[in-house]
């Protein structure tokens, strides 16, 4: 169904821009436009602009529509500003709306309020330590913001060192602040990342891939070694095993992930799993 | 832009896996990384693939008046660019340190062990000389640019031809391609630079370090050498405290090393001459149709399993997913996923590439596979014909050599049993070749 | 080899020297007021000047600092007068720059670095008058101005230049023997260790001879070694002297 109606939209892409329902999990481009359900029975270009949508009104039938990242709202429809397959998630209430947005491949990390990610300690200055986190500019994270750090009590953590953290705040307007506690005031698994075990980088469509609940890459490697593993949203992986060579064997199975189908995946894991 | 730093615990664990004798890519102590070198159209143009790193080579000439001490003697002149495309750290426009050492290096390397002859690009004495201009551009930084650069500066000289000249009188007739065969420089020798970085004091040596293991090294030691053994250049670099044994050492392995190499560009360049000949394609033009050289390649992902013993039947398996990828074609391009240190998948990759995976102790094995690879390429026979020499110190191995015909990739029909059969030839051969020895 | 005849039947070298013989040194340190350590040195024709300051406060952006140790800055020009032809530029170009890489390279690892971190030492050397064998020349004179400015090392980096001729291996090479366009090797040692703070070799040699032509160079900076100690031991005197112990 889906696909005799993108081909239909396809045709038609000269004048007119697709409905959103009907390109899900296809490619989108930059520059196209989507229309949002409720919108794409018969309305032409022209009528679309007399009733406008309501993006944030969730009165209308659809309910609430939130842009994720890649899309833009563009009057009433959604303009496409990356490329790569476009989703979509049913809002938990009830049909329509929901969030839409694009998976790309991207290898730069835009840091997001919210994120976990990887940093390494770059300078320590005063109160703060500056972290690399690959974005634009170092996050800064307060020695304060340690689980149990008082002024007295600093944390023991020195240049060069991995943080694993959440940004409190990230806009393009302010230098983006990490903290390595959550709201209670607890670790809740995040600080230094202890001395040994490997960090290396893959794209961030991998890590987000490896992050979704339903991962099977993830339980798969968990079968083959015992193993300790962080996932930074900026595409940092921090791997640790009880040898070093199963820490490299790891390593080298995630990074290929990005390139294998599942077929081929599970072929190379039950043959790491019968040696 | 600001590199990426560098976190203790990647220091940490990189020395700590080099003391084990184990590396990220999971090759040997003395591997080197793949190597492929692929061909302009023009003549003097190539780019030399080592591993992710890559330098373009081009090689031009004109006629200029010689140097007033040496009338005689036709010019030479060697520059290597560090653009910002190859790593973010990189400076544009500035003469950085590294450049510098870089560019000093070839120089001496080519210019100052006589690889070329530079009498035979002198014109007319005193008045004319060809001067020959090698230009180098890093296109991808992951270490060990010298290798690289000297191997890519070389192939380009080797591939290079001027056009020719004839004097008479005081009159200088420079002829066009299509007047005359353009003819190649006399090259006396291929010299090689073949690197090693030290670790901890010099306790541990890699060959061919990458960009990670050369950012813990603490120093490096460079060897040209030419497949004749003969030492062109020796540069030790960085505060390393090296040992006469350990030098001695090196040169045995560069020997080995360069020795290997030497093999490859000839086997390359003939290749080369072979399509030109028979009027087959080339060039990169041709290479990005099929996805040779284009960057959105598959990188290879190599998996370290060391312990060959016991892994061995793992690596053999692992070998396999390559048939999937031609039945069921996927989104990328016909790369394929490599795992296992030594199996080398060459699939869909019709270039000129080398696997180099043995210690300098199997020589042996190495000359085998050569004299297998070359029966391999006469029988082919096709356009592009195909240089895939690989080897490995795992005794059952297979090597899944590329198609004989190409374009059976391109219509992506080959049902497995296809797939498997020509995999299973240079095994063969080589038992063969065993048995004869 | 046209023309010249670098070893004789007798195995003599060009200038009188036997294969193994170093050219006459003369080294005095302490030649300049105003720098914390100075030297001058002859290596029979070549002859250099070496000043050192340090370790001073980082030159230009801090961020050049280095956490745990200090920068070592090398400069090496050499006088326009210094060859038979006139240079244009005392220094500047690649092979100067080259050359204040290796210099700087080598104090690198003979220097305690790790001792002053955050500070800078300059090393600037001027060669005025070359006659090959010049990187061993500054070498020298900048380990005794080095040791003259009171900054901790290592060991004494001794360096000298080796080439081969006609199956012998000959130390310490002229001009003339340079220019014949046989091999050449520069080596850096730290006698005491044995250890090789830099090593660079040029022109063709075959990897059988590598190890003669090594061990010769090492011999020759050994002896060179051993003279520097001289002229060190003198100078300490001398100044000790001048204090009245």
């Amino acid at each position: 169904m889906a696909e005799a109606a993108a081909v239909v939209a396809e045709s038609l892409a000269g004048y007119r821009a697709r409905a959103a329902r009907a390109v899900l999990e296809q490619v989108v481009l930059p520059g196209e436009e989507l229309l949002l359900p409720g919108q794409e029975d018969g309305e032409g270009p022209g009528s679309a602009g007399e009733r406008p949508l309501r993006l944030n009104a969730g009165a209308r039938s659809g309910g609430r529509v939130v842009c994720g990242p890649g899309l833009r709202r563009c009057g009433d429809r959604l303009l496409v500003t990356k490329c790569g397959r476009l989703r979509h998630k049913e809002p938990g209430s009830g049909n329509g709306g929901g969030v839409y947005w694009v998976d790309s491949q991207q290898k730069r990390y835009v840091p997001v309020k919210g994120d976990h990610v990887i940093g390494i300690v770059t300078a320590k200055s005063g109160d703060i330590f500056k972290v690399d986190v690959g974005g634009s500019e170092p996050a800064s994270l307060s020695y304060l913001s340690f689980e149990g750090a008082t002024k007295r009590n600093r944390p023991n953590v020195q240049v060069g060192d991995l943080i694993y953290g959440q940004f409190v705040v990230a806009n393009k307007d302010m230098e983006p602040e990490m903290v390595c506690i959550d709201s209670c005031g607890r670790a809740n698994g995040m600080g230094v990342i202890g001395q040994d075990g490997l960090l290396f980088k893959v794209t961030l469509g991998l890590i987000r891939r490896l992050l979704a609940p339903d991962c099977e890459i993830l339980q798969e490697v968990g079968k083959l070694y015992p193993l300790e593993i962080v996932f930074g949203m900026n595409g940092r992986i921090w791997v640790k095993a009880k040898t070093i060579q199963q820490t490299l064997i790891l390593a080298n199975i995630l990074e290929a992930c990005e390139h294998m189908t599942a077929d081929q995946r599970k072929q190379i894991f039950s043959r790491l799993a019968e040696s | 832009m600001k590199e990426t730093p560098l976190s203790n615990c990647e220091r940490r664990f990189l020395l700590r896996a080099i003391e084990e004798k184990k590396r990220l890519d999971g090759r040997q102590t003395y591997d080197y990384r793949n190597i492929k070198i692929s061909f302009g159209t023009d003549y003097g143009c190539c780019t030399v693939e080592l591993g992710k790193t890559r330098v373009l080579g081009q090689v031009s000439c004109e006629l200029v008046s010689p140097k007033l001490n040496r009338a005689t003697e036709g010019i030479l002149f060697f520059n290597l660019e560090l653009s910002q495309m190859a790593a973010p750290a990189f400076e544009p426009g500035r003469q950085s340190d590294l450049l510098v050492k870089l560019n000093r290096l070839l120089e001496r390397c080519l210019r100052n062990s006589k690889c070329i002859d530079t009498e035979s690009l002198c014109v007319v004495a005193g008045e004319k000389v060809w001067q020959i201009r090698v230009d180098l551009h890093l296109l991808n930084h992951d270490g060990n640019i010298i290798d690289a650069a000297s191997i890519a500066a070389i192939v380009a000289l080797c591939h290079f031809r001027r056009p020719d000249v004839s004097v008479q009188g005081d009159e200088v007739t420079l002829y066009t391609l299509e007047e005359r065969d353009p003819v190649p420089l006399s090259i006396h020798h291929m010299p090689i630079c073949v690197s090693f970085a030290f670790f901890q004091q010099g306790t541990y040596l890699l060959v061919d370090p990458n960009e990670r293991e050369e950012r813990v090294m603490d120093g490096l030691l460079v060897i040209a050498m030419n497949k004749h053994r003969e030492i062109c250049t020796i540069q030790s670099s960085g505060g390393i405290m090296l040992l006469k044994d350990q030098v001695l050492r090196c040169s045995k392995i560069a020997g080995v090393k360069v020795a290997e190499i030497t093999e490859l560009i000839q086997k390359a360049l003939a290749n080369d001459q072979k399509v030109r000949k028979e009027g087959g394609k080339f060039g990169f033009a041709e290479s990005i149709a099929n996805q040779r050289i284009t960057a959105f390649r598959m990188e290879k992902a190599p998996i370290d399993t060391s312990d060959v013993e016991e892994k061995a039947e793992e690596i053999i398996s692992e070998a396999e997913p390559p048939s999937e990828v031609v039945s069921k074609p996927v989104l990328w391009t016909p790369g394929t996923a490599q795992i296992g240190e030594g199996i080398e998948n060459s699939w869909g990759d019709l270039e000129d590439s080398e696997k180099e995976d043995e210690g300098g102790s199997d020589e042996a094995i190495i000359l085998d596979s050569i004299k297998m690879d070359t029966g391999e390429v006469s029988n082919i026979g096709s356009q592009d014909a195909p240089i895939v020499l690989s080897d490995s110190e795992e005794e059952e191995m297979i090597i899944l050599e590329p198609d004989k015909n190409p374009k059976k990739i391109r219509t992506q029909t080959i049902s497995a049993t296809q797939v498997k059969a020509p995999s299973k030839k240079p095994v063969k051969k080589r038992k063969k070749k065993r048995a004869a020895n | 080899m046209a023309g010249l005849e670098l070893l004789s039947d007798q195995g003599y070298r060009v200038d009188g020297r036997r294969a193994g013989e170093l050219r006459k040194i003369q080294a005095r340190m302490g030649v300049f007021a105003q720098a914390d350590g100075s030297a001058y040195i002859e290596q029979g024709n070549t002859k250099a000047l070496a000043v050192v300051y340090g370790p001073h406060e980082i030159r230009g952006s801090r961020a050049r600092a280095l956490p745990d140790r200090a920068l070592v800055n090398c400069q090496y020009s050499s006088a326009t007068f210094s060859t038979g032809e006139r240079k244009r530029r005392p220094h500047g170009d690649r092979k100067s720059c080259e050359m204040g890489l290796q210099l700087r390279q080598t104090f690198e690892a003979a220097v305690l670095t790790q001792l002053h971190p955050r500070s800078q030492i300059d090393i600037y050397v001027q060669v005025l008058q070359a006659d090959g064998g010049t990187y061993a020349a500054c070498v020298n004179a900048a380990t005794l101005a080095v040791l003259d400015a009171g900054i901790p090392m290592r060991d004494f980096v001794c360096a000298c230049s080796a080439g081969f001729v006609d199956g012998t291996a000959l130390a310490d090479l002229s001009h003339v023997e340079e220019a014949a366009g046989g091999p050449q090797l520069a080596l850096a040692l730290l006698p005491s260790s044995g250890q090789i703070a830099l090593l660079e070799m040029d022109a063709r040699l075959h990897e059988d001879q590598l190890e003669q032509v090594l061990e010769t160079a090492a011999q020759a900076a050994r002896d060179v070694h051993t003279l520097l100690d001289r002229v060190v031991r003198q100078h300490v005197q001398e100044a000790s002297i001048l204090l009245g112990d």
